[in-house]
This record gives structure tokens, C-alpha cells and sequence, in this order.
């Protein structure tokens, strides 16, 4: 297996350059290039548009570089100048206009300079493969293949992998290798079929849901209400979604779908012209990068949200959907599909057409039932891809709808013959294989799954927020299970437990969950509660139970490794302070925020941070820099954007992992924690030395500063005098040594002073009502 | 012949010493509201509920309303006295200046309506009734219906109604039937039965306005499609004189329990002419405008007919002799005791002070929150008293109209058989103050709309507004030499209410049956903790009175009733506590069949 050290993508568009992005991400160096810009004048930087897209990325939110670091290892050229340096490359990326003419010229351009055994792929959404290979020579053929990437590329997970007749499978191996663990995709193999698989169903579905629209005359929240939710699809549903997309997209996604497509394609009867939306495309209403599209903010009415009729084409008044046949529904697809309603009937409609196809698909875009599911949850953000869909109408109950309603039933449905396509047998997944058997799933090495353990095997410990998990060599594994994974006084009190459990008779404990955020924070809800019927002692008793605990983690006779993925929050961004180690998934965005709701970390944050800053070498002498670092971080309530930045803010320690697989993350974490096994030692308590209150003086004067210039609030001025108090140690001076505990007791009583006071209540207040801080 | 005589000295102590009412006169508008004008209005009320009201109270039980040919006749007096009322302004005081009213502020009106309450409930459902239609009318009504109808709804030339409740739907207003068809000149016609409708129909006015709840067809279905509606019973003419009668008639009036001189209308809408007051099918938003006024009003009427009922037992108790006291002879002059000798006597005689004292200082505290939360220059000090208030209604009018009816009992069992037979008039108040339990949303319904809607609001944010001062209070009081026999108790209650309040807000979430099976018991630890709050305030304004050299007895009085509330009534919050901690399993998992 080739080893891929320094990739080059061609086309620096948004796909392109968010690809080459996502590879510096990976601390893998990168070519850029793209071509030198019609019309240059004399002297004219001949790598604009590259160079642009560099400096355009660096811009914009979300971010497709995890850190500045990143997008210095992109080199930008372009295709006149500097095919030259693609000859080191080991992956060529070409991401260019989809015109066959265009890619053909420029593999032979490709073809002349790279080194030998390099790998060419395209990221076609459109082409096949068979058509871009055309005329080129048999190794350029072995060496290539498709990357399809969905957009944005450091995001989306999903990477649709298709092999051509003649590319060699170790080229297949190195590029998937490679998106898998260092550009952290999910690799679905496809056919060199039109669309592959991801486009190919969620076109027709898209198509299907609006042509359906339009014919039942409905209204466009109630369609995003049927289609969304009920079937794990995104809220968005098909108009939110054309509309985050772009209206203009879609008509030639649709052509090209339907010139490529056999005549005898589903696809057919749903591609149908929409005057409607032609209008609108040209009118400008392209979306939401347009003027709106079939949802749009009117800002001459007072920013009033409004809709698109459907038959008259009129925007009006935006509604909140509240359809009956959704709400009658409930849990139960066949509830919705049988309501007695358009609503209903819309729903099977769609969504029967959607899975009728889905299974017409199985030995054609793929063979295997679980890429299409993946691809549709990664690719789409389905919670559940078309065959888990079936499954939970039942299969046989799908294909008498099927044939109720005069729908095909594809050959799959057949060998299922009622069985599931999905079945867990003695703790394990199987799967329904062409054969008609189904086969136990397996994983590639490296992958382990919570999930998988929790299939197979019963908690160690458990309460209604948490529970402890065996993942096998001695390693125990720390779930939450709450809402948002939000920490309460059950998962602090399974923390304490766990921590006798594992001394007792493991080796290692992994703090871990497969919920899209590791955790935002405390309960606030529970918090607010208990601060409004004025219960002190319970919240102060819920901060020094979570101080003691955390503390209790980290003398562990044990090595801790966390090991988070998206939001660390808060208290969750505490409890990976408080691990010898972290390894964190690529995309985890942990920071203290408590200022934003009017507290400060009062689990033990404001200290381990202080204790981080002050190990960092290079630091000017004296204990201000440090602290200063702490408060800016704590008082602005600062986010790290990616484990990357944690790193810079010093969440991360040095020693601690990145994994950009997802899949990768727990397997990655219990690798680290079985390596300090051997021979560990609890760390040794810090001990502090703060300046006192001049030091929280000057920071006062500093914040007055920001205040003044209107970028502070009255009530910032309030928990940042608070955050202060506690990080320059109240009434301490340089001569007094403060332990671990003294700053506990600074934390806690701080605290408790903030959450009694209406500013911070109404910081809560706000937050949990609309998601947003208050700036009072 | 039962005697009434307003408690203007509780009622003032109250009003300005416990709660400052002079500060009423601070906010933007009030000026004139100082006690010289307040007092006045507080004797004048006092005379007329004395004079002409009370004594119309048992006859006008015993009579009742008459019901012939759709045309309804109340008792003997009320007619007379109704005009009465009606020239002395009294329909007004607590309307808006700018339609004819005097905007007196509630903490006032609210004493003026416990008067009413207490010498003759039955009359006082007829002004009532028509300030709610006032209060929904004045914030929803359209210009051209308010200038129609708000002058003479004013001044009490004519009157109102509130029509809710079908046959088939109560408290489930979704299942709402009558209907209200679009006419060409922008009028309903409305079709349905309406039940259970006070002041229907009678001969006080020379009209009356229905705000009647209907379903445009083609709306909304269940509660979001319901409208309000103005139905006269006469139709203006041009001259704004009732003109032509409207299709709405009185079908009959309902035999009940007590208020029998208030009629209780079956009213029949038979096409008849309405017009949209508010949006349509936001209704219900329309009538909710009145609903806390409403639900206040209502919880006054269970304090007003205990205080009655408390001052004739006190009467009787020391009249009556009978036994000797169990300590020996008391009254050696006489062939017995006078019965307010012996311990159980004075334990009803002292629970019916400790409560009705108790709930005259709830409604005055929430009475002037609501004023502060309309006239506070500050918005965000009017919002807090507007969470106050939306908490405390439920339980002032749960608490209240069960406390009141808990003391109207006590009161016939002071009397012994004598207060069973109808001559004494104690048993009249048993059944008066029956209803209030009832209507306006039943005490179970409060009891959920405090759980259930009021608890989470915001998180709790409704709940500070009561538990932060109060825990601000004990936190600085329970240490107190003097105040800490006081404070303590409620310091003990108050933890109880915290947990409690901590426990249905966690079960709450998963299982809404057990905060439904808590909510009763919550609403009393809530109102008893809130009681023992508003006795430590009384007692330290009595001390601060005591110490300053105006001790007298009525100061001495107040202390010793705050010590018996705190030792034999405060201790059911332990009860109440226990009850809600035990969730409610024993009854959710009984068999229906068992019952």
C-alpha cells in the first residue's frame, strides 16, 4: 500500500478548493491550481482565482480550514505555470467544470507530468467514467478513478468512490485509505452509474416531492413538514432544502440525469419542467444565495418571513405547518401514509416512489443495500437511509403498498421476501445480501463503534443520564445519555461510581458518545429551575459534587482519556480538562461559555486552564500573560472552531490526538489509554501563585475599555469582574501558594454570587428560549 | 338575622401598612390615588354593602329569580337597589377614565368587591359579569363597538355577560358548536345554546350584552378556531337607545344550590346579529384578557362569604351559652358559657380568622402587583409583577374560594343546629360560596394551570418573583429574636414548597399524570406557604405599631392569629408535602372497575 504524502487538486471552485482545504487539514501539503484569469493585465497575478479561493475560504463560516496552520500547506499555481508541481504529487484531484472536453485535455496534461503509479481522480457528480478515460493511456486508466465529495468537502462526510474497468484496486485501496483516515470520509464504493448513489435517489426523491407539490396544490411548510421530520429527513425538508442548495442546480442536475439515464428509468415520470421555478430562476430567486426562494425574508415588512404559493406563485405570509396527518401519525409511518388526507397521500407518494426506487437501485448504483443507507445519511443527512426506512414500515407491509399502488417491485424486495434488510442476531448486525441470506456486518480495522458494544453487550453501570461500557482489553468506556448529553447531578453521581468501578477491576476509562455533540454543558434548564425556586444549596451541593468529581478523575489510579466529537461545552469542555489525555475527533468545538449565560466555570475550568497556560513555553515571565490568555478565552466565552484550534487555545495539551475519521474516534482513544497503562501515575497537583487584586484591577480597566467602545455590556462588565476575581485568585498576592482547592472554593463561591443575581438569570433565561445569548 | 359589617380596619392595615398603598399614588396617572381619596370610597362601599345589599341578601335567597315567557324577574329590592348602585358609580370604579370609569386601582376595587361579596354575592354577579365583558370588550372591541357600547356598559344602564359553557362543553371550550355565519354588512348571525349563564337574562338593565364564544365555519378546529362575539340583546337604534330585539332569548334559568337571586340563564342564539370583537378565531386570546381580573374577582367571593360567615359565628359564639368550660365556670352569672369558651370553639373561631385575614392580604399583595404591572414606569419592574400576577391567580382563586368555603362550614358548625336551619342565615353562605369553587375555571383546573403552565413558564421564571423574595425574607429574618417563632415556621413550609416544586418540575417531564395527581396538593402547600409569608409581614408591621406606642388590641390580635396559624393550620403543609412526595401511583394504577 502506497503511502499518499502530498495531494494536487485542479479546479479551485468551491469543490475544489474545499477539498484541497480539507486535505491541508490533515497536515497533508497541497497543490492548488486553476487557470490563469481570462483577461489578465500585464503583470496580473496569473494565480488570482486560486490564490482568491484561498483567501476567500480563510473568510468565510464555517470555516473549511480547521486552523491558519492549515492553509499554509496549500501551494497555489496554475495550470500554465505550475503543472510542475503536481509531479511529486501522489493524488491529483481534478475538480473542474463538468464539460468531458475540458477534463479530457487536461488528463492528457496531467498524464505528461505526474510521477508514475500517482493517482488521478475526478470529482465528477455527472460524467462517467467510462467517458473521461476515453483516448488516454492504459496506466492513466489503472491509475484512475472518481472522488465524488459533497459539499462543503470538510463537512460533509460522505465520498462516493467509483472504480473503472481498469483502475487498478490498489489505487481504489490507497484513495479510499486516504479519505478514511486522514481526510475523515465515510467511503462509499459506487458503479459508474449516472448520479452514483447519493444524487441518483436524492434527485428523483427532490423531484418526486415537488413535482407532487405542485399537482396536490400544497402548501410548501406543510410539504417540509411531511417529508421532513417523520422520515428522519431534516426539517429542511425539499423547498428548505432546493432552497439552501440553489434553485438553478436543479435544472441541470435534471437534464443531466435524464440524458444519461436509460429510458426505462423511474426518473423519467417524475422529470417534468416547472414554469414556476423556471420564472423564479430567472426572476433571481435562486434561494438563499439569491433573493429567497420558495421561503424568502421580506425586509421592506419588517423582515417578515414568507412563502411561495405554489399556484399562483405569489409570496405571502409564512405559516408555522401544523399538519394533522403528521401530528396523527405520531411514530407510525403507516399512520401517516393511511391518513385520510392529501397530507397522507402525499407522504406515500413521495416517499413509496422514493423507496420503490431505492430498492430498483440494488445491484445497479451498488450491490450492497448499506451504501445506499450510508450515503443517504451522510449524503443527505437522512437519519435513517432508504433501507432502514423500509424496514421500519416492515418490508412485507412496503411491498403490498407497492403493488397496492401500482408501483414496481424491485427484484431485492423479492429476495427479501418480508425478511428485514437489517436484523441483529446474538448481539450482532446483519445484513440482507443479494443471495437472500443475511450476513453479519463487519467493521474495517480501527473502527470500533459504541453502538456495536451496545448491541452486543449489557451496561456495566447505568442511571437515566449515563452509563459505563466494556470495550474489551481492560478499557471502559463513559456514555452520555442525557438530552444534548447535557450534564446533570445522575451523570456527575455515575461519574463517582465509575471511577470505584474501574479501580476495582479495569485498566483504563474512556470518556466517549456517539451523540452528534459530546456535550453542551450543564443543564441549564435544571439550573435555571433551581436557581428561580431559590434552592442555593442544591446548586451549590451540584458545583462542589462536579468539583470533587472531576478532581476524583483526574487522581484516578487510572489513565483518562476523553475522547470528544462536536460541541464540548462548558462543563463538557471541563471534563476533558480535568483527562490525562484527549483524543479528539477533527471536528469537536469545545470552549468555556459560561459567560454567555452569565456564569464562569465553576467545575475546575478556570483552573486547569490557568495551570495549562502557565506550562506554556515561550511565555513572557511573570504570572500576567498567562492568566491575561485565560481571561480573554473565558470572558469573551471563546469557541475553538476545530480540535485544531483547541490545540492553540491550549485545551489540547501537545501530546494529545487528533482522529479525523469519526468512525475512527474510540478505537483512536482506547488506543492512547492502553499506552499509559503500563507504569501510570496520577499527575501531581499544580499549585498556583496569583497576583491579586491589582492584577483583576487592570484586567477591570481592560474590559472597561472594550465597555466604553460599546463591545462590552453593563452586565459583561458584572461576570467578567467575577471570571477575574477568581483568576487572580481574590485577595491572594505572589507569596501565597493556593492549591487545587483554593480554586475551587474561588470557582463555586463566584458562582454561586452570579446565579443569584437577575442579570444571570435572564442570561439563562434568554438562552434556553431562544438559543441565543443575551446582551444585557 | 345574620349582621355584616365591613372589616375597613383590616382592610386598610392591609392596603397601606402591610402592602405601602400610599405608593399607588406614585405611579405615572395616580396622583389623586392618595388615602383622601381612597378612604371616602372605601366608607361609601361599606354603607351601601351594609344598608342595601346585605339586607336584600336572605330574602333575595329565599325568593329567588322568576322565569316567565323568556322574561326573567329578580327578587324583591334588587331592582331598587341595583339603581342605587348604578347612580353611585359603583359599576365604574374600576374602568378605564377614558370610556366614563374612574380607574380606581384593584388593590381598592378589590376591597369594594369583597364587600359585595360578603353582604350579598348574588347581586354582585351582575355587576361582575359585566366588567368581565367591559374588561374583554376594552381590550379587544373595535373602535366603532367600543363607542357603541363601552359609555352605557360604563355607567351600568346596561350590562354584560360572558356566554362559554354549551351543554355538551365546560372546560373543554374545543368542542365549542355554536356557530357564527359571515352577514354582508360584516355581522354574524350566531346560532347555538349557551348553559349556566349568569345574568342572562333580568330586569335590571334595559339591555344586555352578550360576548358569546363561536366557530366561524371553515376555521380552525378545537380551541384555535374559536371567535368572540357581541350579541345585544337590543339592538341600537340611531339614537344609540336599545332598538330592536335581537334574536337571542332566555330559555329558562337553572334551580341550584345557592347564589339563587343571581339567574342562570339557558340562552338560546337563533340567528342572532353579533359582531367580531378581535381577530377572528383568537377568541380565546380575546377572552383571556379578563381572565386573571376574573379569576381574582373570584377568589374574592370565597373571601367575602367567609368573612361573613366568620363575623356571625364570633356573634353567636359569644352570645350562645351552653356548657361549662372545661376550667371551670366563666360565666358564673349565667346558667352556662358562652360557647366561645371552649376549645374547640375557639379553634373554628380562630381558623376562620387566621385564613379569611390570611386571604384578604393575598388578594390585596397580588391585587396591587397587578396594579404596578400595568402602571409601573419601568417595563421590566411591570413584567415582574405581570409574572406575579400570572402566578398567583390560580392559586388565589383556588385557595381562596376553598378556604372560603372550608370557614363558611366552620361557620354553621359554630352554630350548632342553629346554623343548619335556614333562620340564621349560615347555611346560605354554605351554599353561596359553593360555586366559587366551580365556575371560572374549577379548583383542579387552577391546580393544573399552576403545574402545568405557570411552573414551567420560562423555566421557573413566573416562580422567582414569589420564591426569591420569600427566601431573601427567611434568609434574613429566621434568625431574628423577635420575628424567628414566626419565621421559622415559615421557613419550614417554604423548603417544602421548594421541594415539591423541585420534584414536579423533575417528574413533570415524562409523566404529566403526576404532576396532575400533585397539582392539588401543590396549589395548598403553595397558598399556606404564601399565608405564613403574609402573616410574618403582619406581625412585624403590628410589632413596628406595638413598639411605637399604638398597641391596641386589634395590633395583639393580629400576633396571637399569626402564632395560631403558624402552629395548627401551617403544619398541613407536612401533610400536603408527604401526599405530593408519595406521587401518584395509588390512584393512576387502580383499576376503573374497582371504584
Amino acid at each position: 500500500m502506497a503511502d499518499i504524502a502530498k495531494v494536487a487538486v485542479i479546479g479551485a471552485g468551491v469543490m475544489g478548493a474545499g477539498i484541497a482545504a480539507q486535505v491541508a487539514n490533515s497536515g497533508t501539503p497541497v497543490v492548488l491550481l486553476d487557470i490563469v484569469p481570462k483577461n489578465l493585465a500585464e503583470g496580473g497575478d496569473r494565480s488570482a482565482i486560486a490564490r482568491g479561493a484561498v483567501e476567500k475560504m480563510l473568510k468565510t463560516e464555517p470555516a473549511a480550514f480547521m486552523s491558519k496552520a492549515a492553509a499554509r500547506l496549500v501551494t497555489v499555481g496554475n495550470v500554465e505555470d505550475d503543472l510542475a508541481l503536481l509531479s511529486d504529487c501522489d493524488w491529483i484531484v481534478e475538480a473542474v467544470i463538468e464539460r468531458l472536453d475540458v477534463k479530457q485535455a487536461l488528463y492528457a496534461k496531467i498524464d505528461a507530468v505526474r510521477k508514475p503509479g500517482s493517482i488521478v481522480s475526478s470529482n465528477t457528480s455527472t460524467i462517467p467514467l467510462a467517458s473521461l478515460t476515453q483516448g488516454l493511456s492504459d496506466a492513466f486508466d489503472a491509475d484512475f478513478c472518481i472522488t465524488h465529495f459533497f459539499n462543503p468537502p470538510r463537512y460533509m462526510r460522505l465520498l462516493e468512490v467509483v472504480k473503472g474497468e481498469k483502475t487498478r484496486q490498489s489505487a481504489i485501496a490507497d484513495v479510499s485509505r486516504f479519505g478514511d483516515v486522514r481526510l475523515g470520509k465515510s467511503i462509499v464504493p459506487c458503479k459508474d452509474r449516472p448520479g452514483f448513489i447519493a444524487n441518483r435517489l436524492g434527485v428523483m426523491w427532490m423531484q418526486a416531492a415537488v413535482v407532487e407539490a405542485f399537482d396536490r396544490k400544497m402548501d410548501v411548510e406543510d410539504v417540509d413538514q411531511i417529508i421532513g421530520r417523520p422520515f428522519g429527513i431534516p426539517k429542511t425538508g425539499v423547498f428548505g432544502l432546493l432552497d439552501l442548495v440553489g434553485l438553478d442546480l436543479m435544472p441541470h442536475v435534471n437534464a443531466s440525469l435524464a440524458a444519461t439515464l436509460p429510458a426505462e428509468d423511474m426518473f423519467h415520470e417524475q422529470y417534468r419542467p416547472s414554469p414556476l421555478i423556471e420564472k423564479m430562476i430567472a426572476d433571481g430567486y435562486t434561494g438563499r444565495k439569491g433573493k429567497g426562494g420558495f421561503y424568502r425574508v421580506n425586509r421592506e415588512k419588517g423582515k417578515r418571513k414568507e412563502a411561495i404559493d405554489l399556484v399562483t406563485g405569489e409570496y405571502r405570509v409564512a405559516k408555522k405547518a401544523d399538519v394533522e396527518a403528521v401530528k396523527a401519525g405520531g411514530k407510525s409511518l403507516a399512520k401517516l401514509f393511511d391518513h385520510d388526507s392529501e397530507a397522507g397521500r402525499y407522504a406515500w407518494a413521495v416517499m413509496g416512489r422514493t423507496l420503490a426506487y431505492a430498492a430498483l437501485l440494488v445491484g445497479d448504483a451498488a450491490d450492497e443495500v448499506e451504501a445506499f443507507d450510508e450515503a443517504m445519511r451522510l449524503g443527505y443527512n437522512w437519519k435513517k437511509g432508504p433501507f432502514e426506512l423500509i424496514d421500519q414500515i416492515g418490508t412485507a407491509e412496503f411491498v403490498r403498498r407497492l403493488e397496492a399502488s401500482g408501483l414496481p417491485v424491485a427484484p431485492i424486495l423479492k429476495v427479501a421476501d418480508g425478511k428485514p434488510f437489517y436484523q441483529v442476531v446474538d448481539g450482532k448486525r446483519e445484513v440482507l445480501e443479494l443471495d437472500g441470506h443475511h450476513n453479519v456486518m463487519t467493521r474495517p480495522e480501527g473502527v470500533l463503534m459504541l453502538e456495536d458494544v451496545k448491541l452486543a453487550s449489557k451496561p456495566i453501570l447505568k442511571n437515566g443520564s449515563a452509563s459505563l461500557w466494556d470495550v474489551g482489553d481492560g478499557v471502559v468506556c463513559f456514555e452520555f445519555t442525557s438530552k444534548m448529553n447535557s450534564l446533570d447531578p445522575d451523570i456527575i453521581s455515575l461519574l463517582q461510581k465509575s471511577i470505584s468501578t474501574v479501580k476495582k477491576g479495569y485498566k483504563a476509562l474512556v470518556i466517549y458518545n456517539e451523540g452528534s455533540q459530546f456535550s453542551v454543558g450543564a443543564n441549564l434548564g435544571l439550573a435555571l429551575f433551581a436557581a428561580n425556586i431559590a434552592a442555593w444549596p442544591e446548586i451549590e451541593n451540584l458545583i462542589a459534587s462536579g468539583q470533587q468529581t472531576y478532581k476524583a478523575l483526574k487522581y484516578a489510579p487510572f489513565p483518562v482519556v476523553a475522547a470528544p466529537s462536536g460541541m464540548a461545552l462548558g462543563g463538557g469542555c471541563e471534563i476533558l480538562l480535568h483527562a490525562d489525555a484527549i483524543q479528539a475527533h477533527a471536528e469537536t468545538y469545545a470552549g468555556l461559555v459560561e459567560v454567555g449565560v452569565g456564569l464562569l466555570p465553576g467545575w475546575g475550568g478556570c483552573k486547569e486552564m490557568l495551570d495549562r497556560w502557565s506550562k506554556v513555553p515561550k511565555m513572557p515571565k511573570g504570572p500576567m500573560p498567562a492568566l491575561a490568555q485565560v481571561f480573554e478565552m473565558i470572558s469573551t466565552a471563546k469557541v475553538a472552531k476545530s480540535a485544531a484550534e483547541a490545540k492553540e487555545m491550549q485545551i489540547l495539551r501537545p501530546a494529545d490526538g487528533i482522529t479525523m475519521n469519526r468512525y475512527r474516534l474510540l478505537a483512536d482513544a482506547k488506543v492512547k489509554a492502553l499506552a499509559m497503562v503500563e507504569g501510570y501515575q496520577p499527575p501531581a497537583p499544580p499549585v498556583f501563585r496569583l497576583p491579586g487584586p491589582s492584577a483583576a484591577a487592570a484586567l477591570k480597566l481592560a474590559v472597561d475599555g472594550f465597555w466604553r467602545l460599546g463591545k462590552a455590556t453593563d452586565y459583561d462588565r458584572v461576570v467578567s469582574a467575577a471570571v477575574a476575581k477568581v483568576l487572580t485568585g481574590a485577595d491572594a498576592d505572589m507569596l501565597i501558594e493556593l492549591s487545587e482547592d483554593d480554586l475551587f472554593d474561588l470557582e463555586r463561591a463566584a458562582f454561586m454570587e452570579l446565579v443569584k443575581t437577575p442579570g444571570t438569570l435572564a442570561r439563562i433565561e434568554h438562552m434556553l428560549m431562544t438559543g441565543k445569548p443575551l446582551r444585557n | 338575622m345574620p349582621s355584616y359589617q365591613a372589616p375597613l380596619r383590616d382592610m386598610r392595615f392591609c392596603l397601606y401598612d402591610v402592602f405601602g398603598g400610599d405608593e399607588l399614588a406614585t405611579l405615572p396617572g395616580w396622583e389623586d390615588f392618595t388615602r383622601d381619596l381612597i378612604d371616602p370610597v372605601l366608607d361609601e362601599a361599606a354603607k351601601l354593602c351594609e344598608e342595601v345589599l346585605h339586607p336584600l341578601n336572605r330574602s333575595g335567597d329565599e325568593e329567588g329569580c322568576a322565569w316567565k315567557e323568556g322574561e326573567v324577574t329578580t327578587p324583591k329590592g334588587f331592582k331598587e337597589a341595583y339603581t342605587l348602585f348604578k347612580d353611585g358609580g359603583w359599576t365604574s370604579i374600576a374602568c378605564d377614565p377614558a370610556y366614563g370609569g374612574q380607574g380606581m386601582p384593584a388593590a381598592v376595587n378589590i376591597l369594594v368587591e369583597e364587600m359585595i361579596c360578603s353582604s350579598n354575592l348574588s347581586f354582585g354577579m351582575y355587576p361582575g359579569l359585566s366588567h368581565g365583558a367591559y374588561v374583554s370588550l376594552a381590550a379587544h372591541g373595535s373602535d366603532e363597538l367600543k363607542a357603541a357600547y363601552m359609555p352605557k356598559l360604563v355607567d351600568g344602564t346596561w350590562s354584560g355577560t360572558m356566554c362559554l359553557t354549551e351543554p355538551h362543553c365546560g372546560t373543554d371550550l374545543g368542542l365549542l358548536r355554536t356557530a357564527a355565519i359571515p352577514q354582508e354588512d360584516g355581522s354574524y348571525a350566531i346560532t347555538g345554546t349557551k348553559i349556566f349563564i349568569s345574568a342572562g337574562e333580568h330586569d335590571l338593565t334595559e339591555n344586555i350584552l352578550h360576548l358569546v364564544l363561536a366557530k366561524i365555519p371553515g376555521g380552525p378546529k378545537g380551541v384555535k378556531g374559536i371567535s368572540l362575539f357581541l350579541v345585544p340583546k337590543f339592538l341600537p337604534d340611531a339614537a344609540g337607545n336599545p332598538g330592536e330585539r335581537n334574536a337571542v332569548a332566555c330559555g329558562s334559568i337553572e334551580h341550584k344550590m345557592g347564589i339563587k337571586a343571581s339567574a342562570t340563564c339557558v340562552m338560546n342564539f337563533d340567528g342572532a346579529k353579533g359582531w367580531l370583537i378581535g381577530e377572528p378565531h383568537k377568541g380565546l386570546r380575546a377572552m383571556f384578557a379578563m381572565m386573571n381580573t376574573e379569576r381574582l374577582a373570584v377568589g374574592v367571593q370565597g373571601l367575602g362569604i367567609g368573612e361573613a360567615s366568620r363575623q356571625n359565628a364570633v356573634i353567636y359564639a359569644k352570645e350562645r351559652i351552653q356548657m361549662r368550660s372545661l376550667s371551670g365556670v366563666k360565666a358564673p352569672d349565667k346558667a352556662a358559657d358562652p360557647i366561645i369558651v371552649h376549645p374547640d370553639v375557639r379553634r373554628m373561631l380562630l381558623t376562620q380568622k387566621a385564613y379569611m385575614e390570611g386571604c384578604r392580604a393575598l388578594a390585596v399583595w397580588v391585587a396591587k402587583a397587578l396594579d404596578v404591572s400595568k402602571k409601573h414606569p419601568d417595563p421590566e419592574v411591570r413584567k415582574e409583577n405581570d409574572d406575579f400576577v400570572s402566578l398567583m391567580t390560580p392559586i388565589v382563586k383556588a385557595l381562596m374560594t376553598d378556604l372560603g368555603s372550608e370557614v363558611a362550614n366552620i361557620g354553621v358548625q359554630v352554630f350548632g343546629g342553629h346554623g343548619y336551619i335556614r333562620e340564621h342565615g349560615q347555611e346560605q353562605y354554605v351554599r353561596d360560596a359553593r360555586i366559587a369553587q366551580i365556575y371560572e375555571g374549577t379548583n383542579g383546573v387552577q391546580s393544573l394551570d399552576l403545574v402545568g403552565r405557570k411552573m414551567p413558564e420560562g423555566a421557573g421564571r413566573l416562580l422567582r418573583r414569589f420564591f426569591h423574595p420569600v427566601s431573601e425574607y427567611v434568609a434574613a429574618k429566621v434568625e431574628d429574636e423577635t420575628m424567628g417563632e414566626f419565621v421559622q415556621p415559615l421557613a419550614k413550609a417554604f423548603v417544602r414548597l421548594q421541594q415539591a416544586t423541585g420534584q414536579i418540575a423533575r417528574t413533570a417531564l415524562g409523566r404529566p399524570d403526576e404532576a396532575g395527581a400533585a397539582s392539588v396538593d401543590y396549589l395548598r402547600l403553595f397558598g399556606l406557604t404564601a399565608l405564613a409569608y403574609l402573616w410574618c409581614l403582619e406581625v412585624e408591621v403590628a410589632k413596628a405599631k406595638i413598639d411605637a406606642g399604638e398597641g391596641d388590641i386589634f395590633y395583639e390580635g393580629k400576633i396571637a392569629t399569626a402564632r395560631f396559624f403558624m402552629e395548627r393550620l401551617l403544619p398541613d403543609t407536612g401533610a400536603r408535602f408527604s401526599a405530593i412526595m408519595a406521587g401518584g401511583k395509588s390512584m393512576m394504577t387502580f383499576p376503573d372497575e374497582a371504584f
